[in-house]
């Protein structure tokens, strides 16, 4: 009982503390939000293809027509025509309206049925995702179409036995070749592994942009509480309160299971409250496994603690618990993957980055969230959180000091 | 010359202090240094690591086809030499176990080839899809694998395409096309499409260019890890500008401001020396990460003038900011919420355009609601490559706001002080 005495003084002198509300909640939601913002692409209401504009210069000739047709077609991009001046439409891409927008020149039908080649003019941020994914999706578009041009010709010529052929005749042709490419005869099907359906996107990346940021934000902010908290030692270390309360009937282990449970149900509930707030106001699926979140949860809050401990025994003032929260929160958190996937890294990045607890502890999460696999999945990441905590909690305890 | 006292004792108290250096110098590189080890520093080339591919095919071959395979084939192109640095094929015995490899995340993505494949190539009927089978928590390898099967299956695509095209308007003319003929306008047409796939890599059928309208891609041509710096610097730099002007609080609380009010010094020389310790700790903070940083991570920061005068618009800003923000607060205790709290969620604002890699959008737009927002666009501009006419407005901007928060902070201090 004298365990729980200590751990609910630690926790109600916590909760009193307005700024851990900040740090705990408030700051993980706003970086949830911001990241999932950023790495957000453009959809449009019931349609999530990327909105890409469509500034035809050619007067409405054909293939600007065609190139419409190709483009509604695809399964990344959806055409919008624009009008107007060029400027303008830069403006729009600018102000991400359009993820990319392309520009038809005048005389373009004309040269590339008689043969020539006209470049495109296409207004897109390359380096962003979603500048990517339309480039990929406008360059097929313009491939088939110059595709369709080209069967156009080639059966034109077949037919005819003649390189003169009307300009009517190649149009039609080329209709016909187009109508074919909307429905190609062979193609390409993506699936997903994972017990998520192809068709239940809700909680992968393609659609759900919070789905790294939410997880991620929270193993990061796990360890924001541990400035509080280690604060709450180093103060009792220093003012001697400790020391008084060995004095009393509570044990030395007692003491430093009072103080390591307070951070332990902090650290906990903060994650309860982080994953209420990905389920029900970001859609990210947290509770599809009930289990293997909670094991998640338990093992990231007693790993977190025990860090907690340790930097509190480490720490002889409030502005070193500072830094020693502060350090290996950002580090650890860039490291694991927690702000950017890992997948964007260099192979060595990757594997120092799975020697650090917190890259388990994403793969966890996204074995939830986005795999939808169950309890067996997180069993490893489980398994790692809680060795590296045992391994942490020792270190404090051997270096536990009263004095 | 008290004022230069004042201020040399305070720069002194700040250079020795653990605080500053683990905040305003090692924290911003090591940050930096993490991004350049992540994105191709320390041994590895700069790319992303090569994508693991199960390759399973159900396709079979025959003598009708000649023997050929467009399984086989689409095996050879992924197996290539020139694709070995991206990619690394693993054959697979059936689907089961290719989907299984995906499943285990021992490999990316599956490429799946279905039976009857190559004789969807040929029959002029025939339908086939070749299915991707992807570990959903990655984008990019399997992107990458997407775009290089879609492109090989759409070679087949438009030359069965073409050969449908062909016979129909053959027949339109009143005769029946041959076997020859269809085959004939079929190769042309896959001859031509894989001549048009080394054009498109010349970019001589799409002329791409970023919104701001120059040819450069947006943010493409400035690394990773020069963006990641510069939004480091600039957010430490608003960090310790409001941490230096932390001793004014706690010199007012210790008693010693007070004490040195009942000097001869006058009010204005103790605070005045206290404003340029913070003027000079930022400028000595921002030469030392330019420095380090160009040095060991060779970020090119650009010309002497223009740097000079983004440093000199980041400072004042900083500088300023952190003399507004404190002249605000009662005491030390108030200054956790502010600088842990205030000052990350404004930095991070402000860095936001960073993480979209200085591309044109909303978040930028968003960023230069705070003071941060402006100093990373100066510093941003100069990594693209620009000029003294191109950092102008956003350290004008900066220099402004400053002058803004410095007249503020300091009617508050004096009123304080009266």
């Amino acid at each position: 009982m004298r365990i729980l005495d200590l751990a609910l003084k630690d926790l109600t002198q916590l909760i009193r503390d307005w700024k851990a509300a900040f740090f705990l909640v408030v700051m993980p939601i706003l970086f949830t939000l911001l990241f999932g913002f950023v790495f957000s692409g453009s959809g449009g209401g019931d349609d999530p293809r990327l909105p890409v504009g469509i500034l035809d210069h050619d007067g409405g000739n054909a293939l600007g027509l065609y190139l419409i047709e190709l483009l509604d077609a695809a399964d990344s991009v959806r055409p919008v025509i624009l009008s107007g001046e060029i400027a303008a439409v830069e403006q729009k891409v600018g102000d991400d309206d359009l993820i990319a927008a392309v520009i038809v020149p005048a005389g373009y039908s004309e040269q590339v049925l008689a043969g020539g080649q006209v470049p495109l003019t296409v207004i897109v941020d390359q380096s962003s995702p979603g500048g990517m994914s339309a480039q990929q999706g406008i360059q097929t578009a313009v491939t088939r179409l110059l595709g369709a041009v080209k069967s156009a010709r080639l059966g034109a010529w077949v037919s005819t036995q003649s390189d003169e052929v009307q300009l009517t005749f190649l149009v039609e042709a080329v209709d016909r070749a187009v109508e074919a490419w909307k429905q190609p005869p062979l193609t390409v099907t993506v699936t997903q592994s994972g017990s998520i359906a192809a068709n239940d996107a809700e909680a992968v990346y393609g659609t759900n942009n919070y789905a790294h940021s939410s997880s991620g934000m929270m193993i990061q902010f796990a360890m924001a509480g541990l400035m509080g908290a280690g604060e709450i030692l180093v103060l009792e270390r220093k003012s001697r309160a400790l020391q008084r309360l060995l004095t009393t009937a509570i044990s030395r282990a007692g003491i430093i299971l009072g103080h390591f449970l307070a951070m332990f149900v902090m650290i906990f509930l903060q994650l309860a409250l982080l994953v209420g707030f990905g389920q029900v106001a970001l859609g990210v699926d947290y509770m599809r496994e009930p289990l293997a979140l909670l094991l998640l949860m338990v093992t990231l809050a007693l790993w977190a603690a025990s860090l907690g401990l340790l930097i509190s025994v480490i720490a002889k003032t409030e502005e070193q618990v500072i830094i020693f929260s502060l350090i290996p929160m950002l580090l650890l958190s860039a490291l694991s993957g927690a702000w950017i996937p890992l997948e964007f890294t260099g192979e060595t990045f990757q594997t120092i980055g799975h020697f650090t607890p917190l890259a388990w502890a994403m793969d966890g999460f996204e074995n939830i969230i986005i795999r939808g696999l169950g309890l067996e999945s997180v069993l490893l990441p489980a398994g790692i959180l809680l060795a590296y905590g045992a391994l942490f909690f020792a270190l404090a305890v051997w270096r536990f000091r009263f004095e | 010359m008290k004022v230069f006292d004042i201020a040399l004792k305070d720069l002194l108290r700040a250079l020795r202090n653990t605080f500053f250096l683990a905040f305003g110098l090692v924290f911003p590189l090591l940050m930096a240094g993490i991004f350049h080890f992540a994105f191709g520093g320390l041994g590895d080339d700069g790319g992303v690591p090569q994508v693991r591919i199960q390759f399973a095919s159900l396709d079979e071959t025959g003598p009708e086809y000649g023997h050929f395979s467009a399984g086989e084939m689409l095996f050879q192109l992924l197996d290539s030499e020139e694709l070995a640095d991206l990619l690394q094929v693993t054959p697979s015995l059936d689907i089961e176990s290719a989907r299984a490899a995906v499943d285990n995340q021992e490999a990316d993505v599956a490429v799946i080839v279905p039976a009857g494949f190559t004789a969807a190539v040929f029959d002029p009927d025939g339908r086939a899809s070749i299915e991707l089978y992807q570990d959903p928590t990655l984008m990019l390898g399997p992107a990458i694998v997407g775009d290089i099967v879609s492109s090989f299956v759409d070679t087949f695509a438009g030359s069965k395409i073409t050969a449908g095209l062909a016979y129909d308007l053959i027949a339109e003319q009143g005769a029946a096309a041959t076997e020859e003929t269809l085959q004939d306008v079929s190769s042309r047409y896959a001859h031509w499409a894989i001549e048009l796939k080394k054009e498109a890599g010349a970019n001589s059928l799409i002329e791409f260019r970023s919104p701001s309208g120059d040819d450069k891609p947006a943010g493409g041509a400035v690394s990773m890890v020069a963006l990641v710096m510069a939004g480091m610097m600039v957010f430490y730099v608003f960090f310790t500008g409001a941490a230096s002007a932390q001793s004014i609080l706690q010199e007012e609380e210790d008693g010693t401001l007070s004490r040195l009010f009942t000097t001869p010094t006058p009010q204005s020389t103790i605070l005045g020396g206290k404003f340029i310790s913070i003027f000079v700790l930022l400028v000595f903070q921002v030469v030392v990460l330019l420095a380090v940083s160009s040095l060991f991570f060779e970020i090119a920061w650009g010309d002497p003038l223009p740097v000079a005068l983004a440093t000199l618009g980041l400072v004042v800003v900083a500088a300023s900011f952190g003399i507004f923000i404190t002249s605000l607060l009662k005491d030390t205790r108030q200054t956790g919420i502010v600088y842990g709290g205030v000052m990350t969620v404004a930095g991070m604002i402000g860095m936001s355009s960073v993480f979209t890699g200085g591309a044109s959008g909303p978040m930028d737009t968003v960023s230069l609601i705070v003071p941060q927002g402006w100093g990373v666009l100066a510093w941003r501009l100069l990594l693209e490559g620009g000029g003294l006419s191109d950092v102008l407005f956003p350290v004008a901007v900066t220099l402004a706001l400053g002058v803004g928060f410095f007249v503020i902070g300091v009617l508050k201090f004096k009123k304080r002080f009266a």
